[in-house]
């Protein structure tokens, strides 16, 4: 892997040449094994999500009190109707973990992708016209940075009421500066670049020399590391639940099941921690990938 | 003259950015749905009993004429009153009744913070000693051997350890170590030994981008042309890495380090203090949003913004030291 990206752009093979910067990019990181086993492992990962809360025919909500504290399989007294267990309430640990899964994929993707648009839209228009647009946007994105994530989600979660729509908001409200920034830096540097004067003197509108010409080059790039981020909003989504300013109950999903296991942490020390390495699990396949991901970008970035 | 021109102006930014955060804290507790008079009053109280405490508190005020006021106030050096804690330590409010409930009396925000705001630092200042210890030698040796296996280790240990969520990562630890092993204590606040466990959460979230960025600033200076020139004149690889190499590869570090870990150190100071339910700021803070504790979270919000924006000055300060060919 890091063999490869020592030894740079010459190892690109010479097909990929001409293919866009996106393409280039896949097919680098492709060949390092850890972008691969990330990819194995969150596909299988998703499907799980997706199919087995219907294959397993379990309730995710369906309490059972005469089941409670169940201990997973792999324990004394464990079945294989709780594979992992279940809750304080006889809720199956497994289903829950596999919902709070998805809903976790879904609100971190769904965010990334906001505040992507968000940051990369703002980013073009202040690094194209600069000047006043520019200032006005950088100051407001420095106001932002001047802000942790977490203050600013507690302090709008907290006092109002919390549901997907508002967490997604909130995370998108957080982290679209950053990409802003990014954006803004590398629209500046390409917009003096031949191939957009050129497009200009020939009569194009800014909004299709931005769309059309500036935009393929510079977003791919930056679109392939924002999955780094899609991990990072699954961890707040997680914060929240723990805090209890996520999704709310009877909804599940790891923060509340973290939260919820805390109270029971010495009789039942799975309910807390099992769900929690599921997660884990996920982040690190998410992780490896996008490592890969910048490692890739980062070697064809410098040999051009 | 320069230095000094410099820092006018960078504090004067500071001061707008400031501003602004509070600004926007500001007019987002009071434009989104919940009341905060109704949480101090209790839920059986008349309306116009609760519009009468609304009123005397300024809340029903327009925004801007509310911020004016308060912003006056903050510069007198008065954060205010909490809405819900009294002076005595309990908070009011509640199921109590209307009859009951004190305005004069009530607990200053400036002496919250004081009497939270070492407990933070401890945490802190653990948390960074403990993430310089983590992160140092792990990036430092992957810097020096790029691309070989410390290198790669060193990858994964941080692709693993920044897939650790803090809240399952604070609880498995209290698990393992302080339930099960019993080697450390775990929650609330008895001693500095308290202070152990949620630092080391905290070490563990922010050493991953300490380590990739020491490795890469280490591996970046190491290629510079000066580092072959030194090695013929004859000057040691190791003299070479500890007396120049470190030096340059410390700005890019110094700049990250004031700017991301410190951000992500306070944002996760908070969740780690609720987590670990230690008597810092971020407590404070996280319970004031629950009880909607305005004057409380506006004032956490702007410490908080402020010393990001004052460790950004220092940042910089310290960097044109280092290297004085940065501009002012």
């Amino acid at each position: 892997m890091i063999e490869e990206i020592a030894s740079g752009p010459a190892a690109i093979p010479a097909a990929k040449r001409g293919s866009s910067i996106g393409a280039q990019i896949l097919a680098l990181a492709w060949r390092a094994a850890d972008f691969r086993i990330g990819l194995a492992v969150l596909a299988f990962l998703i499907l799980a999500s997706l199919l087995g809360p219907s294959v397993l025919g379990l309730s995710a909500t369906k309490m059972d009190v005469a089941n409670r504290f169940a201990p997973p399989i792999f324990l004394e007294g464990g079945t294989w109707k709780h594979i992992l267990g279940t809750d304080q309430l006889g809720r199956d640990l497994l289903i829950r973990s596999l919902i709070g899964l998805r809903n976790a994929l879904l609100i971190g993707t769904i965010s990334t992708i906001g505040m992507f648009i968000l940051g990369s839209t703002i980013g073009l228009v202040a690094g194209y016209f600069g000047k006043t647009v520019d200032l006005v946007l950088m100051r407001i994105t420095d106001a932002q940075m001047a802000i942790p994530v977490i203050i600013l989600a507690i302090t709008i979660l907290g006092v109002s009421r919390p549901n997907p729509v508002t967490i997604i908001l909130v995370l998108v409200l957080a982290g679209w500066p950053a990409y802003a920034r990014v954006v803004r830096s590398v629209t500046m540097s390409e917009r003096r670049k031949e191939y957009v004067r050129a497009s200009t003197i020939l009569g194009a509108s800014s909004i299709r020399v931005m769309l059309q010409q500036i935009a393929p080059n510079i977003l791919p790039p930056v679109a392939f590391v924002a999955l780094l981020d899609v991990a990072r909003m699954m961890i707040f989504e997680a914060i929240f639940g723990f805090i209890g300013i996520g999704i709310q109950p009877p909804t599940p999903t790891f923060g509340t099941i973290i939260a919820d296991g805390t109270k029971y942490l010495l009789n039942a020390w799975w309910i807390t921690t099992i769900p929690g390495l599921l997660l884990a699990l996920c982040l690190c396949s998410i992780n490896l990938m996008g490592g890969a991901l910048e490692r890739a970008r980062n070697t064809l970035l410098r040999g051009q | 003259m320069f230095a000094l021109n410099f820092l006018l102006r960078r504090i004067v930014q500071g001061i707008v950015i400031i501003g602004l955060v509070t600004l926007l804290i500001f007019t987002l507790l009071r434009v989104v749905p919940g009341d905060p008079v109704r949480i101090m009053l209790g839920p059986m109280v008349a309306p116009s009993v609760m519009e009468q405490v609304a009123t005397e508190l300024g809340l029903r005020d327009p925004i801007p004429v509310q911020f004016g006021r308060y912003m006056l106030q903050v510069m007198k050096g008065d954060l205010g009153h909490s809405f819900i804690r009294n002076a005595q330590g309990g908070s009011t409010g509640g199921s109590r009744g209307g009859e009951t409930f004190d305005l004069q009396n009530r607990a200053k925000v400036s002496e919250l913070i004081a009497n939270t705001i070492p407990y933070s630092i401890l945490l802190a200042a653990l948390a960074i000693l403990f993430t310089v210890l983590i992160s140092f030698p792990l990036g430092f040796v992957a810097g020096v051997y790029s691309g070989k296996w410390p290198d790669r280790l060193s990858l994964y240990v941080s692709s693993v350890l920044v897939s650790l969520p803090n809240v399952w990562l604070g609880i498995v630890l209290i698990l393992l170590l302080s339930a099960w092993g019993g080697i450390l204590p775990a929650i609330g606040y008895n001693g500095p030994s308290y202070a152990i466990l949620p630092a080391l959460v905290l070490a563990i979230e922010l050493a991953p981008v300490m380590i990739r960025s020491i490795a890469v600033s280490v591996a970046n200076s190491l290629q510079e042309n000066y580092v072959s020139v030194g090695e013929v004149r004859g000057i040691k690889r190791r003299r070479m890495i500890t007396h120049h190499v470190l030096r340059n590869a410390s700005i890019p570090l110094l700049n990250l380090f004031g700017i991301q870990v410190i951000g992500m150190l306070l944002g996760s100071l908070f969740v780690v203090e609720y987590i670990f339910n230690y008597p810092g700021v971020g407590l404070l803070m996280i319970n004031a949003v629950f009880q909607r504790d305005f004057p409380i979270i506006q004032a956490i919000a702007m410490l908080s913004s402020a010393v990001l924006v004052c460790v950004n000055i220092l940042v910089d300060l310290a960097a044109t030291n280092i290297d004085r060919r940065l501009q002012y």
